[in-house]
């Protein structure tokens, strides 16, 4: 049987999606910091928070959407990835 | 001993200077006794989006502060708690930064004066029914959009030859009541019908807003602004419960703003 989830896991299923679509718009040379930048904050916060905490759920769904419409934004060529991000992917990679 | 050498030298001062009044004519700063008031506000920190919002309480001594709310804020900020979070601007009413919810009721922390009552404590909350951006810093960022979805600027496909649009004193009368407006969001905030429906229904400002460019002689587009409105969301959720018109920090009435747009429809 399928794993059912819940309408709350579903929207963060949705943002994800949505960030990992804004990904493939981004110039080749740029996505990988993109990509990089969309799997560091939905992975970091999935293990931080709680999924029986709705309202904070709730709260970084709401912020997540408000960072990608910047991001969305064709204007937007390049982001910064932090040496943390870095060493969290060195880190992931091994493990 | 500190005291002592103090005390000691001024009298030799006094002795000196006003050696003709006597020591007990000269005026003494009169004791103010200092007169402690609790505030209790709403704090939440988006860096923790764990822990649940709490209220915290200030106490401070309102002889030493102005005598509005905002004033009692800032104090709080300088000198108790730098943490402590919300928007202002001017300070006088006019820059409708400072909306928050006063004792239950919204109003510009600005133009809300402080009971003096030291027995009652005053609760400060951000602006009811809209997500927090930070302690008493709300997200606004919807109102706005519905603001200028209402297309808030003079359309006109006629502009007069030369010079600049002429209007009669009884058309500008008619913006009278409406213009001085400062999208302070209060009446919004208050309106249940925009609780619950904030997507769709404008609320009280917008539709104000969106009445004073129907009413203006100047403007070309009365028809396109009144077929926006026609529809059963954007406009009929106002069901005259007139919170907007009583929280209105400005003396403004929105409802019968928004009464004016249903009898323009009405009368299409």
């Amino acid at each position: 049987m399928p794993p059912v989830h819940s309408g709350l896991q579903k929207e963060v299923f949705a943002l994800y999606r949505r960030a990992l679509r804004m990904v493939r718009t981004k110039p080749l040379s740029t996505r990988d910091k993109f990509r990089l930048f969309v799997h560091y904050n939905f992975k970091t916060q999935a293990v931080a928070v709680s999924p029986r905490s709705v309202s904070t759920v709730e709260h970084l769904i709401r912020r997540g959407q408000r960072q990608l419409e910047t991001y969305e934004s064709s204007s937007v060529t390049d982001c910064w990835v932090s040496q943390e991000m870095r060493d969290w992917r060195a880190r992931e990679r091994h493990a | 001993m500190l005291s002592t050498v103090i005390k000691s030298s001024s009298t030799r001062l006094v002795h000196r200077s006003f050696a003709s009044s006597a020591i007990t004519r000269q005026a003494v700063p009169t004791e103010v006794k200092s007169l402690n008031k609790e505030f209790k506000i709403y704090r939440w920190n988006p860096d923790e989006p764990q822990k649940k919002p709490e209220l915290q309480s200030y106490t401070i001594n309102l002889n030493e502060c102005g005598p509005m709310i905002l004033d009692a804020l800032i104090k709080i900020k300088n000198e108790v708690d730098p943490t402590l979070t919300f928007r202002r601007s001017c300070r006088e009413g006019i820059c409708g930064s400072c909306a928050m919810n006063i004792n239950g009721q919204n109003t510009l922390a600005c133009l809300c004066r402080i009971d003096r009552d030291e027995n009652k404590d005053t609760k400060i909350y951000p602006l009811p029914h809209m997500y927090v951006v930070k302690d008493l810093v709300p997200d606004l960022t919807l109102f706005y959009k519905q603001y200028k979805s209402i297309e808030p600027y003079l359309q006109n496909d006629n502009p007069p030859a030369h010079g600049e649009f002429l209007q009669s004193q009884e058309d500008r009368k008619k913006l009278d009541g409406l213009y001085e407006c400062i999208l302070c969001a209060c009446c919004s905030t208050s309106c249940p019908s925009y609780w619950w429906n904030q997507d769709e229904y404008l609320g009280p400002a917008t539709l104000m807003q969106a009445y004073r460019w129907i009413a203006d002689s100047r403007d070309g587009y009365e028809a396109h602004r009144k077929e926006k409105l026609q529809n059963e969301m954007s406009l009929y959720r106002c069901h005259t419960i007139f919170n907007c018109a009583r929280t209105c920090p400005k003396g403004l009435n929105p409802a019968a703003a928004i009464a004016q747009i249903k009898l323009h429809l009405a009368a299409d």
